[in-house]
């Protein structure tokens, strides 16, 4: 292998890295703050993506500048996914707090709801999205080109990584959840409605799930399974990461996904999603609470 | 005298356990109200039943005057009621600092309050900047103290704040007690008897979930018999 | 003959019932015991998962893997390697049994919501191979094995009486095999251990085992119903490994009540009978009603007909509607 092969597939694993990242923090930290595993936290993914595509096309012949209608539509793909996600805590979670087991069914169902939604909406089959003019293009990086729009992802993700961090760190809101996530009770003991809080960061992890899908659909397409796809990817990510660690959750996506690029590399894509998988298994075995592990325990 | 907090007759289920059952009593303002009982007796229950993390099935609970049973638990630590639990609640992953700062209902409150916390606590300066998770036990257990005074709370409920420290320790928690009277009412969980003795001034004995009794402190320490049945060995 | 008397009076409704199945190709024609077959085979599934879910406390989102593998056992044996039918039996009892020892060895190591997540991730990989292209040659890719030649004398379509029978007697033969299990002693202390995993342990019971056992009792179960599925549509597609057929599962535990043995059989006849008339009706949308059923369900009516007969029933509806109408006020305002 040579250097620039390693250099490019390097990339390609940062690029499919961040994607992880962008839909694991927010599972993870709605795991450790509300102990809900949302099995519907993928859907948000692709709610993201299909809403982005439909407005990055549809609003074509409204503006024909297609930097400003792809960035149109990162915004409405991230809005759309945390609108949902609002919705489903208030009015699908909320009520079933006392009832976990319920709970997981309820987002498991929601689910494969949501993705019959949008086949009824769009379509059972895929669609493909272009990329916008200014990103179409490939960059020279270490004399081989490079498709611009991956370096987009790679940066995007750097960014919310950056915000979220300085969220956590710095604001009362980050301090009240990095607090919850260690013990909510002693939260509430302190005067702070944690539920407000949940619903908060439930819409935010949504959010950001949607941003990713958005980011990811001229990257990969779109498709219904998408959701369940990088769902899959997600939880390895947040396994190995450890449950309710945002830190941890970063650096595990990097990790798998640099692992992802070299294992499609050399073996197949196949192979290396169910290496992947076999790695989570590994590492629940020998150390359950994750390699960067914020919380005890599986909850229920 | 005026009770700030009254509890009459609560009854409190924990899944189908009926933990709590009949429990009563008032904590005056400006005293240290004692709850003594073997394990297992219901205290820690009660606290919890007050600030309504095991909602009571039935019975009253008033906070200055207001009925404050079936509140969620926020509103009633927003109504000025402080708690440090038994396993101390320090966020092991957030600074001294801003354990106490997260405990601020109202911008500033740690500034205003910095002459009486770091008064009673003048360790915690030292250890500003380090993790809740570096801390020794004894120093956990200040800064949980410090902590429910950074808002205006006027009742404390403090459960079991001596277990597990050196004896040292244990003088100073106690010191830091009779220091808080000043300002604010104290309801104390505590096995240790000797530590009750010395600063309570009223105390009820719990035992399988009811009050069965009720009196001043002072008169407690006379009654050898009573401590025996209802304390056994602790005293 | 008192004994036999007050033996009939306590069973003629399961008698009764028994005998109307046993009667009913006399009345129905092909279509309808089409229909009582699938129900039948679908029951036994949910009655393997609610072995796991209702007595055991277990939560799998894996439980299609067990069935899936079942029903590709009998694709790739009889079709690909044209085994005799006697001969595939065995097979799809050790593939059930082996994989529900590797999935409980395993996973078993974590709890609740960890396990839910592996075994979800392990069927969706099972899934995705199955689907692969470059095992094609072998399972058929995404369009998965057809025409898998059953023998003739219970051929699902010449000879369905006969595939009726086989399917009842199937179900009546697991229905009285888990009951069994239930009611045993290591029944009893999975549901001790449902209820309080700590003290069963402390009582001295070796937890890990006796759930590594249930799993693969229950991933035996749920490849014979896969297996004899496969058998009755000839066909072997990688949707019997989807997560779509664990929802099914959970679908009509939840549906009958999870915890009861009836419970996932009366899911079945729901699901598949009045499904089959709502899918005619809805057409392809019928996927997003039953979805929309199944949240419905789990907000509403959590412990199915058997349970919500035994409670009060719509209190949790009449409460929803209490928040719902309450935030909207509080927004007016």
């Amino acid at each position: 292998m040579t250097l620039e092969t390693l250099v490019n597939i390097g990339l390609q694993g940062l690029t499919m890295g961040m994607l992880f990242f962008l839909i694991a923090s927010g599972l993870s930290l709605i795991f450790g703050l509300m102990d809900v595993l949302n099995f519907a936290h993928g859907s948000f993914f692709m709610i993201g993506a299909y809403v982005a595509w439909a407005t990055f096309d549809g609003t074509a012949a409204i503006i024909p500048f297609s930097d400003l209608r792809f960035a149109i539509a990162l915004v409405a793909g991230a809005l759309a996914g945390g609108g949902v996600g609002a919705l489903t805590e208030w009015g699908l979670i909320r009520p079933l707090y006392k009832r976990p087991i319920f709970q997981i069914l309820m987002t498991l169902g929601l689910a494969y709801v949501l993705t019959e939604v949008v086949k009824v909406v769009w379509g059972a089959s895929g669609h493909s999205m272009a990329r916008p003019e200014s990103l179409s293009r490939a960059v020279d990086f270490l004399g081989r080109p490079f498709p611009a729009y991956r370096l987009f992802i790679i940066a995007l993700g750097l960014a919310i990584l950056l915000v979220v961090s300085v969220l956590l760190q710095r604001s009362r809101l980050g301090m009240i959840i990095r607090a919850g996530v260690e013990n909510g009770e002693m939260v509430q003991t302190l005067g702070i409605n944690v539920r407000r809080v949940f619903t908060l960061v439930f819409t935010l992890g949504a959010a950001l799930a949607a941003l990713g899908g958005a980011a990811a659909a001229p990257f990969v397409g779109i498709y219904p399974e998408i959701g369940l796809e990088y769902q899959l990817s997600a939880f390895v990510v947040v396994v190995i990461g450890g449950m309710g660690s945002f830190a941890g959750s970063a650096v595990a996506s990097i990790l798998v996904g640099l692992a992802r690029a070299f294992a499609d590399y050399q073996l197949s894509p196949l192979v290396a999603q169910a290496i992947i998988v076999a790695v989570m298994a590994v590492v629940l075995l020998l150390k359950p609470e994750g390699i960067f592990g914020a919380k005890k325990g599986g909850g229920l | 005298m005026s009770a700030l907090l009254e509890v009459q007759d609560i009854h409190t289920y924990i899944g189908q356990f009926h933990i709590l059952e009949g429990v009563s009593l008032a904590a005056n303002e400006g005293e240290v109200t004692v709850m003594l009982g073997r394990n297992g007796a219901g205290k820690t229950t009660t606290l919890r039943s007050i600030l309504g993390l095991t909602p009571p099935r039935s019975g009253s609970i008033r906070f200055a005057g207001k009925e404050i049973g079936g509140l969620p638990t926020y509103s009633v630590a927003q109504l000025g009621i402080g708690y440090v639990p038994e396993d101390r609640g320090i966020f092991t992953d957030l600074t001294v600092e801003e354990n106490l700062k997260i405990a601020e209902r109202a911008k500033g409150d740690l500034d205003r309050k910095a002459d009486l916390v770091f008064g009673l606590f003048p360790d915690l300066k030292r250890l500003y900047r380090l993790k809740g998770g570096q801390l020794s036990g004894g120093q956990q257990q200040m800064l949980a103290m410090a902590r429910a005074l950074v808002p205006d709370n006027r009742l404390l409920l403090i459960d079991e704040p001596t277990k597990g420290l050196a004896p040292v320790i244990v003088e100073k928690v106690m010191e830091t007690i009779h220091q808080l009277k000043e300002t604010v009412t104290v309801l104390l969980v505590e096995q240790n008897f000797f530590v009750a003795s010395d600063i309570g001034d009223r105390c009820y004995i719990l035992d399988v979930g009811r009050t069965v009794h009720t009196g001043a402190m002072a008169d407690l320490e006379r009654d050898e018999a009573l401590v025996q049945r209802y304390l056994g060995a602790v005293a | 003959m008192q004994p036999l008397s007050s033996w009939l009076k306590a069973r003629w409704p399961w008698l009764a019932v028994l005998a109307c199945l046993t009667l009913a190709p006399a009345f129905l024609n092909k279509f309808y015991l089409g229909l009582m077959v699938q129900v039948f085979i679908l029951a036994v599934f949910a009655l393997s998962y609610d072995l796991l879910m209702g007595y055991s406390g277990i939560l799998s989102f894996g439980h299609a893997m067990f069935f899936g593998s079942g029903a590709y056992v009998v694709g790739l044996l009889l079709k690909g390697a044209a085994w005799p039918l006697y001969a595939v039996l065995p097979v799809i009892i050790a593939t059930g049994a082996l994989m529900g020892v590797l999935v409980g060895i395993v996973t078993l190591r974590v709890r609740g919501v960890y396990f839910a997540m592996i075994t979800l991730a392990f069927a969706e990989v099972i899934y995705i191979l199955s689907a692969s292209s470059q095992l094609r040659p072998w399972t058929g890719g995404d369009e998965g094995l057809h025409g898998i030649p059953v023998p003739a004398w219970m051929s699902p379509t010449a000879e369905r009486v006969t595939f009726y029978y086989i399917s009842l007697s199937f179900l009546v033969l697991m229905y009285f095999l888990a009951r069994r299990i239930v009611n045993s002693p290591t029944g009893r202390v999975l549901i001790a251990i449902r209820e309080n995993e700590a003290r069963a342990a402390t009582i001295g019971y070796n937890v890990f085992w006796y759930k590594v056992l249930i799993i693969v009792i229950s991933g035996v179960l749920a490849a014979l119903a896969g297996g004899l599925n496969a058998l009755y549509f000839r066909n072997a597609t990688p949707e019997v490994l989807g997560v779509g057929r664990t929802i099914d599962a959970l679908l009509m535990t939840i549906i009958g009540g999870m915890g009861t043995l009836i419970g996932p059989v009366l899911g079945a006849v729901v699901i598949r009978v009045l499904g089959n008339y709502l899918a005619d009706w809805f057409g392809p949308r019928w996927p997003l009603v039953f979805g929309l059923i199944f949240v419905a369900l789990v907000m509403f009516f959590p412990w199915g007909i058997v349970g919500t007969l035994r409670q009060r029933p719509l209190r949790g509806l009449a409460q929803w509607i209490k928040r719902l109408s309450r935030g909207a006020g509080q927004k007016a305002s």
